[in-house]
Order: C-alpha cells, then sequence, then structure tokens
C-alpha cells in the first residue's frame, strides 16, 4: 500500500515538471521566419535577410472591371489613397480607389467647347488637389485638369532661345510641386528636365548629368580635326529615365549610366542625395555579367525620405532611407504572383507598394510582412527625432534579422541619446560607422576620466613625488662619490 | 655586453652616419645578422597585431581577409626585392657592399616602424575620429625616418656619394618592378606547364 502510494506521487510529480518544462520552453522559444530575400552586407557579402514584402493580389484589367489594359505605363497615388492608373494603349487614365474599385474613367477633355482625348499618353501626375497632369506624348502636349476633369490649361512645345530650332516636344513624364512648377521629363531632351511655370511658359532645363570621360579621350579630341570628332563618341550628357517629387519640392530622378544613378536634386538642380550607407544606393552591388547592373526604370518617394526604385533588368524593387541605407529587397521576373514581365512603375499606397506590369497589364499588390513593418516604422520614428521608439523598433528589427547592420547604428544614437555611451560604441561599431563610434567613445571617455579623476590626480601626484624623492637621493649618492674623491 | 648589443640599434637610428659606419666595420657580422632577422620578425609581428588589435576608428579590416602568413611575406618580400636588386647594382654603381651588409643595413632602417607603430596599436584604441591625425602623422614620421635611414645605410654601405645614392635607390626601385614583372612570367609559365601536363595525363587516362 505504502510502496504503490509513493510510486504515483512519483509518477505525478515526473508528469508535473514535464508540463512545466513545455510550456517554459514554449514561452521561450520564437519561430524563425525562413529567409525569403537578401541584403549586403558591410563587406559586400550577399546574406540572407526575411522577406519584407509579400505579393497579395493581383489585378488586371477584367477584375478591375473596365476591359483589358493595353500597356500601361505609369501609376500615381494621391495623399487620399485614390489610385490613377494610365492606360496607355486604351488613351484613359482609370481612377481606383484603395479597394480597387472603379471611381471613374478619364478619356477625354473638353477644350474650347470641342471633346479632346489623347493619343499615347506616357506620364501621369495628380496634385495634392486633385489635379491631374498627363503627358501626351502623341499630341506632343501636357495636360491639366482639375479635381472635376475641366480643363485649366494645355502646355504645347515651348518656344524659347534655350530650344534648338526643330525641336519636338514629346512629353514622357511630368510631376508639379506645391508652387505650381511643372516638370517635363521630354524624350530626346539630355539638357535634364523642362521646367514651367504656373502658367504653362517654359522657363528653363534643370538637373542635366554630369558627363564622364577620361582624360586621355579629352586629349585626343582636343588633337583631332572636326571631320573626326564627328565621328567619335559625343561628350553628351545621358538623359533620366523616370522623376518623381517628395513633399518637400525635392525631385528624384533615376538614370540608366554607370554611375550615380539616383539624384535628389535642389531647386538649383544640384544632386543632394545623401549617400551614407555602405554602397550607392543603385540597387544591386553584385550580379553577373550577362545579366548586367541594376537598371533603373521607376523611383517612388514616400514618407520620411524612404525610396524605392524598380530595376527593368531583374523585376526587383530595392528601398532606400533618407540617408541612403539599403533596407530590403523584393520581387522578380517570372510567371508567379510577386514575379513580373515587364515592370514600369512603382506605387506606394500607406505600406502596400503597387507594381505595373506594362506587357501583362497587370498591377500586383505587395503587403508588408511584420518584419517590413516594424522596419518601417522604426526609420519612420528615427526620421521623425523619435529615438525611444526608434531604439525599441530597431531591437525588434535585428531581432528579426541580425544581417540588417545600419539598425545598430539606430540603437547607437538612441544610447547616446539615454546616455549609455559604453553600450552604443559596441553598437556602432557592429554596424561599421566610425563616426558614431568615435562621437560615443569621446563622451564615454570623458565620463570614464570624470568618474575616476580622483585617483587619477592621486596617481600622478604619487609619481611626481617619487620622481622628486629619488632626484633627491640620486644627489645625495653623487655628492658622496664626490666626498670620497677629494679624500 | 649582452646590454650593449640590445641598445646599439637604438644608438644607430639616433647616430645613423656613425652607427652605420660602426656597423659595417667595427661589429661581429653574426651578431648583425642575428639581430637585422630579430628585427624582420618584430616588425612582422608588428603588422599583424596591428591589424588585429588597433583600434576601430582607424583599422577597417575584414576578419575573414586577415592572414598572419601574407603579412609576413609583405615585410619580407620587398625587403629582399630591394636587397637582391640593390645588390645586383653594387657592380655597375662601382659599390662596396656586399650582400650581407646591404641586408642588415636594411634590417636596420625598418627599426623606427617597429618603435612607432607598436605603442599605437593600443593608444589607437583610445583616440577619437578628430585625434587619428595624429595617428597618421606618427605613421608618416616613421616612414620619413626609416626612408632616411635606408638613404644613409646605402650611402654608407656602398660608399657612395649622396647624389649617387639617389641615382642607385631609383635604380634599385626600377630593379625591384623588372625582378617582379619576372616573377610573374615564371610563374605564369610554370603554372602554364603544369596545366599542360595535367592534360595530358587525363587524356591518357580518360583514353584507356
Amino acid at each position: 500500500m505504502l510502496k504503490s502510494g509513493l510510486r504515483t506521487r512519483a509518477a505525478l510529480l515526473l508528469a508535473l515538471c514535464c508540463l512545466i518544462g513545455l510550456s517554459t520552453g514554449g514561452a521561450m522559444v520564437q519561430a524563425a521566419e525562413d529567409a525569403g530575400s537578401y541584403h549586403y552586407s558591410f563587406w559586400g557579402n550577399t546574406v540572407a535577410a526575411p522577406a519584407a514584402y509579400q505579393a497579395t493580389k493581383l489585378w488586371n484589367g477584367e477584375s478591375l472591371g473596365v476591359g483589358p489594359l493595353k500597356e500601361p505605363s505609369d501609376l500615381h497615388v494621391t495623399a487620399d489613397k485614390q489610385i490613377y492608373l494610365l492606360d496607355t494603349g486604351n488613351n484613359r487614365v482609370v481612377i481606383l480607389n484603395q479597394q480597387f474599385q472603379l471611381v471613374r474613367i478619364i478619356a477625354s477633355f473638353v477644350q474650347k467647347g470641342k471633346e479632346e482625348t489623347f493619343q499615347h499618353p506616357q506620364g501621369l501626375f495628380v496634385t495634392d488637389e486633385n489635379h491631374v497632369f498627363i503627358a501626351d506624348t502623341g499630341h506632343q502636349r501636357v495636360v491639366h485638369l482639375d479635381q472635376d476633369d475641366k480643363l485649366v490649361k494645355v502646355i504645347e512645345a515651348p518656344k524659347s532661345e534655350l530650344l534648338q530650332d526643330g525641336f519636338k516636344f514629346e512629353p514622357i513624364r511630368v510631376v508639379a510641386d506645391k508652387a505650381q512648377r511643372i516638370y517635363v521629363m521630354a524624350a530626346g531632351v539630355f539638357d535634364g528636365f523642362m521646367e514651367f511655370n504656373a502658367n504653362g511658359e517654359f522657363t528653363s532645363f534643370i538637373g542635366a548629368n554630369r558627363v564622364f570621360f577620361s582624360p586621355v579621350e579629352y586629349f585626343w579630341k582636343m588633337l583631332s580635326t572636326q571631320a573626326q570628332r564627328s565621328q567619335m563618341v559625343m561628350f553628351t550628357p545621358t538623359e533620366f529615365s523616370n522623376l518623381d517629387i517628395n513633399d518637400e519640392g525635392f525631385l528624384y530622378a533615376t538614370n540608366s549610366q554607370s554611375q550615380n544613378n539616383v539624384r535628389k536634386l535642389n531647386a538649383q538642380g544640384s544632386d543632394i542625395l545623401r549617400e551614407e550607407g555602405y554602397f550607392p544606393p543603385e540597387g544591386d552591388i553584385r550580379f553577373t555579367t550577362a545579366d548586367g547592373p541594376t537598371r533603373l526604370v521607376d523611383i517612388d518617394v514616400t514618407d520620411s525620405e524612404m525610396y524605392a526604385i524598380l530595376d527593368a533588368n531583374r523585376g526587383r524593387i530595392f528601398t532606400y532611407n533618407g540617408d541612403g541605407h539599403f533596407m530590403y529587397v523584393f520581387g522578380g521576373l517570372g510567371n508567379q504572383l510577386g514575379e513580373f514581365h515587364t515592370p514600369v512603375a512603382i506605387e506606394r499606397v500607406g505600406d502596400d507598394y503597387l507594381i505595373l506590369d506594362k506587357a501583362l497589364g497587370e498591377i500586383t499588390v505587395f503587403q508588408s510582412t511584420e518584419y517590413g513593418r516594424t522596419l518601417n516604422e522604426a526609420v519612420r520614428s528615427y526620421y521623425k527625432g523619435d529615438e525611444e521608439q526608434a531604439n525599441t523598433l530597431f531591437q525588434q528589427t535585428i531581432n528579426m534579422n541580425a544581417n540588417l547592420e545600419f539598425a545598430y547604428a539606430g540603437i547607437g544614437k538612441a544610447l547616446i541619446r539615454q546616455g549609455d555611451y559604453g553600450e552604443a560604441m559596441k553598437y556602432f561599431k557592429q554596424s561599421m560607422d566610425q563616426r558614431g563610434y568615435s562621437k560615443a567613445f569621446l563622451l564615454y571617455r570623458k565620463q570614464v576620466l570624470r568618474e575616476h579623476f580622483t585617483a587619477i590626480m592621486t596617481g600622478i601626484l604619487g609619481l611626481v613625488l617619487v620622481a622628486l624623492l629619488m632626484k633627491k637621493y640620486r644627489k645625495k649618492k653623487g655628492g658622496r662619490q664626490v666626498a670620497s674623491i677629494e679624500q | 655586453m649582452n646590454s650593449e648589443l640590445y641598445k646599439y640599434p637604438f644608438y644607430l637610428i639616433m647616430h645613423p652616419f656613425n652607427g652605420y659606419w660602426e656597423l659595417k666595420y667595427d661589429r661581429s657580422q653574426k651578431a648583425n645578422i642575428v639581430i637585422s632577422f630579430v628585427i624582420l620578425f618584430l616588425l612582422a609581428l608588428t603588422n599583424i597585431m596591428q591589424s588585429q588589435y588597433s583600434g576601430f576608428v582607424v583599422n577597417l579590416v575584414n576578419p575573414n581577409g586577415m592572414n598572419s602568413f601574407m603579412e609576413i611575406l609583405y615585410v619580407v618580400v620587398p625587403v629582399l626585392f630591394w636587397c637582391v636588386a640593390n645588390w645586383s647594382l653594387t657592380t655597375l654603381m662601382d659599390g662596396e657592399g656586399k650582400f650581407v651588409d646591404i641586408f642588415t643595413s636594411t634590417c636596420f632602417a625598418l627599426i623606427p616602424l617597429v618603435i612607432i607603430h607598436f605603442p599605437w596599436i593600443w593608444l589607437s584604441n583610445l583616440i577619437s575620429l578628430q585625434e587619428t591625425a595624429f595617428y597618421h602623422f606618427s605613421s608618416s614620421i616613421a616612414m620619413i625616418w626609416c626612408m632616411f635611414l635606408l638613404f644613409v645605410g646605402n650611402m654608407t654601405v656602398h660608399q657612395y656619394t649622396p647624389s649617387k645614392t639617389i641615382g642607385t635607390i631609383i635604380l634599385t626601385i626600377a630593379a625591384m618592378g623588372f625582378m617582379a614583372f619576372l616573377s610573374l612570367l615564371f610563374f605564369s609559365l610554370i603554372q602554364q606547364m603544369l596545366a599542360f601536363i595535367s592534360v595530358i595525363y587525363q587524356e591518357m587516362v580518360l583514353r584507356s
């Protein structure tokens, strides 16, 4: 009787321990996400990273209820989350709400009492007041409509001494800033963007690319005759491939040259893009010679100076923060959901991305994963100067992706603000940020010296006293020797 | 005697003309060779420790690319190239130095690199980004001092005039380039011969 009782108790105790152990272990374990994407380390290696965005929905003309789309070229999303889709082959603008329900279609406008249509429009922009700018490429004009689709003005081919004779005005992209200035990217124009004032008059070019050539080429060109020069490569700037504008009125432009492919232009046309990341913000830094480097076709700038660029060669979207740090990458070429054939436009609705495929006439919707949401929020908090929130969110981010090196610098900055300089040094070192490390180290060194000032000064005084005593001792010794010699 | 043995290198770098003269004519050649190898070893050790323990603000090195053997080669190969090239020009320039003299004078000239860089390994952990100017300034002083000692050493070993010494140094650098080219050519040819032999062997193996 007693033995069986003991056995029962032992069995119960064992079961209880197992249950406690299971619950404890279960609480501790955090499910690890599989590596769905990649990132670049400080040393240029490709490292694993969680997927920040996942494709969730695919829209085409039938599912939108507007008939098949035909070579759509551009997208725009307004502040109130209306989606404007430029259907180039059908010469119309399709307007949708956030749930992708049809609001209306702009296929024509009235000019001087007559109905006018578009012909092969390629550029689209919508202002905060929902005024619509359409680059009507086939008709060689830019059309400005108000929020009720009534015509405000039409910008025809400009006349200016800056333009050569026979200049053909073929606008491809268009943006407008808050001061009603209009910037147009036209075909065949390599002097930068064409700037028009609020009345639609041409004022100047802005933001021409610099020409890259070697001194040897320049030397030979100087020695050549006129006929020889005409056979050589011309020193003309390359054309831009796309542009966007942010809330503060800065233009973001993309190129297809060998370097400086992403530019942020100020009012003078100078490039003020911050490139404090480990690599220039130009997409893939490692690629095969068969694929070639990243070829940018679109750029989208969102809140907190985050911007995303679209690579036509591999169908990938790269996102950077305002300092130029690479955040995440997604997308690709192929036939699955989330892959494209000919991606041409990228836009953002809240935290979601819309990618427009020209050949297939589809819009793919990407939604952020938990990792992507956390990283976006961390960058926003950091941009707003909310250091505590940024610290918390960056900590969560590096818990999900230890390979995200620039996040450690974000944590380091927050720790400096909190006064924990020693810990901040460790984080800056982990993110290979020498400047931040140096700043934290200066503060840490000052802190340590202040704490141990008494001990240090006591030590120094002790050393000085010992030195003086030694000196006196040696003098005495020397004196004795002299005395002995005299004897 | 032992104390004098250790003190002599420091005497030489502070009194180069007298030091090199004594090195060539007054001191035991065997002891000189031993000290020369010790200096080379210390310089290689300093370089390895520098890339491993220097402060973060002055040392941005990929730990995956760290290779102690290559660090040793980076010290030994230039010294050997310099000595062989300089020795090769001795007859052309009517110099008096033997190879062992050239070698020892070159190694003794490297002492400032060890003396100045070694303490900076740990000092660089206590400086900020603005204070790295002192670090780089010290490195420049070490390099200039080393170049000066090489110049004086060469002049004393061969009994050249200063202008002739400068000419010899320029020719030595050109000879080093030529030797590097020949080495690359030699290794490339050896590689092609080995590839040819291995292809023949594979051909025979696969045929049977």
